[in-house]
């Protein structure tokens, strides 16, 4: 499924945090939404899967008009918190979420099973997960996302605090979703992760500097490191896009 | 809806601490309160000078249930004898002209001298004698069984108001409402699982207390208990609602804490614990807005009147129509997150 966003603006308190922002993302391709911390890229995703109205400017799922609500059936979305209940055992907030998604019981069992088994969490999905630590939770969480089998999947800073081996895991289930057609959006900081997408966002300062396939984006630069092209965009100021 | 249901009860069922909260800390306080305005059969101690007194008062006065102190410092200056003599209640004495009684302090104490030395004057003079009674409930009752109805109300209706008020903003801050809210489930199934999960808790509650005080605690029931576990399960629903209205101005836990103040203690106050027809200004129609008050009358005319169905529908409606608007605002309120 296609998405495209045209003109997106977003304030809060009067402080614009997206400005103006157009993005056209094809189905099976796997974006990467770059950018320094507090560049806006939790807002854009949150604009994008519909969490938050857009001030101005819509965003489309096909023809689809967001907000939604059977769309939201065909999303998946891991925000950047983990949002999983503490109380709950790994298998507990999954058979919660599944249900949410409208799906039997007979049916997401052997789901769980397999989602668990990706993010590599069988052993512990019993254990209530305020016992599991930092990294797991993200996994649970990401379970939770890939859960209902979605077309799209908006991921917030998924592999930040997982360590090596098992972000590579992660990124090849990712590009295997792809292979299956799935359309999946990306955020980082890490900016070597960059060479795991297709295609790269550049966001700095609420505005979409760069957006190309991701070798056009580093024959941009001299020293092949992405890092260049957000220095370029700090000493060009000014030329904010206007709402 | 349903699921979510099950997902609260998971929870707290998980949390082991919540779960010995909602059942046993309301028994633990009906208890304590059960102690505190129980018959003490307290033996109030009066003074008196013996010399200054007919001796036929003297005998009537000593066969009361009280302890007589005979002690002639006392008739003389009575406010500096009971400063002295902190145990003695009252100091009786009499006079040409009118009998005296001073005591320490207003209390429950004094109360109970006043009881004693009035029964030694009427079976003095029979004809003084006065036999009360009352259309409900006897004059030996304890405090506790002519005000205890109020307290199972007030306290069903606190912590579950607490819980679920303190549960929906943890979900608002963990992200967890946004990411379920992100799932094509409807508001109205939001409100209506939370309202059912912690409806089972309360049925769960509000039979444990409302046995536990017949029972254990000996509060006698002149109507059927079914419409007081009925009316309480209504009353703790409406509090479920309320938490669920608070949890929208609160941003984190501690401030549905600072809510308690201003939700919980004036409708205390408006439950039935003082005579709403006596407050000034026409205060007491405020009592229309809380639910307490709703509930607290209606398990009042049931325990106390012995009313049925005909005496509370009118109770019944208003807690029903009260969760139905706090519901409905919720589910609207769900909009700010989500627009559909």
């Amino acid at each position: 499924m296609d998405i495209t966003g045209r003109n997106i603006c977003k304030s809060f308190h009067h402080k614009p945090v997206i400005k103006n922002v157009s993005i056209s993302i094809p189905s099976g391709e796997i974006i990467c939404l770059l950018g320094p911390s507090g560049a806006g890229k939790t807002t854009l995703i949150r604009l994008l899967i519909g969490a938050i109205p857009t001030d101005e400017g819509e965003i489309r799922y096909g023809q689809t008009l967001i907000p939604n609500l059977a769309l939201l059936k065909k999303i998946g979305f891991m925000p950047q918190n983990d949002a999983i209940y503490e109380d709950l055992s790994g298998t507990g907030n999954l058979s919660f979420f599944a249900e949410l998604y409208g799906m039997r019981k007979k049916d997401y069992m052997g789901r769980i099973d397999e989602v668990l088994r990706l993010v590599d969490l069988k052993e512990d999905s019993g254990k209530p997960v305020r016992e599991y630590s930092g990294g797991m939770k993200k996994r649970l969480s990401l379970a939770a996302a890939l859960l209902h089998e979605p077309e799209v999947l908006l991921l917030d800073e998924p592999t930040v605090g997982i360590d090596p081996v098992l972000r590579k895991a992660i990124w090849v289930q990712l590009k295997k979703l792809k292979e299956q057609g799935k359309t999946i959006i990306v955020s980082t900081h890490v900016m070597d992760e960059v060479t795991e997408c297709d295609k790269a966002a550049l966001i700095y300062q609420g505005q979409l500097i760069q957006y190309d396939t991701v070798s056009n984006l580093l024959s941009l630069t001299k020293s092949n490191k992405i890092e260049e092209l957000f220095f370029l965009a700090a000493d060009k100021k000014g030329g904010d896009a206007a709402c | 809806m349903l699921s979510l249901a099950k997902r609260v009860i998971h929870q707290i069922l998980g949390d082991k601490r919540t779960l010995a909260l909602m059942v046993f800390a309301p028994l633990l306080i009906l208890s304590l309160i059960y102690l505190l305005l129980g018959d003490s059969g307290y033996k109030p101690s009066i003074a008196i000078d013996e010399s200054k007194l007919p001796e036929a008062l003297v005998t009537a006065l000593k066969e009361q249930e009280a302890d007589i102190i005979n002690a002639a410092a006392a008739a003389s200056d009575p406010d500096k004898y009971l400063k002295n003599n902190k145990q003695v209640d009252a100091v009786f004495s009499m006079s040409q002209s009118a009998s005296s009684i001073t005591m320490y302090e207003s209390s429950s104490k004094s109360g109970e001298a006043m009881k004693a030395i009035r029964g030694a004057l009427e079976a003095l003079n029979p004809a003084m004698k006065m036999d009360t009674r009352y259309v409900y409930g006897g004059e030996d009752d304890s405090t506790f069984q002519t005000m205890g109805y109020i307290f199972l109300g007030v306290i069903a209706f606190f912590f579950i108001f607490i819980i679920s008020g303190m549960a929906l903003v943890r979900e608002r801050n963990s992200g967890t409402l946004e990411r379920m809210l992100m799932t094509p489930i409807k508001r109205r199934s939001i409100i209506g699982g939370y309202t059912i999960g912690y409806g089972i808790f309360a049925i769960i509650q509000t039979i444990i207390l409302v046995l536990f005080n017949i029972y254990v605690l000996g509060l006698s029931s002149k109507g059927n208990v079914l419409w007081v576990i009925l009316i309480m399960l209504l009353l703790a629903i409406t509090a479920v609602a309320l938490g669920e209205f608070i949890s929208i101005f609160a941003n984190s836990e501690f401030q549905v804490v600072q809510f308690i103040p201003l939700i919980i203690i004036p409708q205390i106050f408006f439950s039935g614990l003082i005579p709403l027809d006596t407050l000034p200004y026409h205060l007491g129609v405020l009592s229309y807005v809380m639910p307490i008050y709703y509930g607290c009358t209606a398990i009042k005319k049931i325990m106390v009147y012995g009313y049925g169905f005909g005496g509370i529908w009118f109770f019944l409606l208003a807690l029903t129509v009260y969760i139905a608007l706090l519901s409905t605002f919720n589910t609207l309120v769900l909009k700010k997150y989500r627009k559909l």
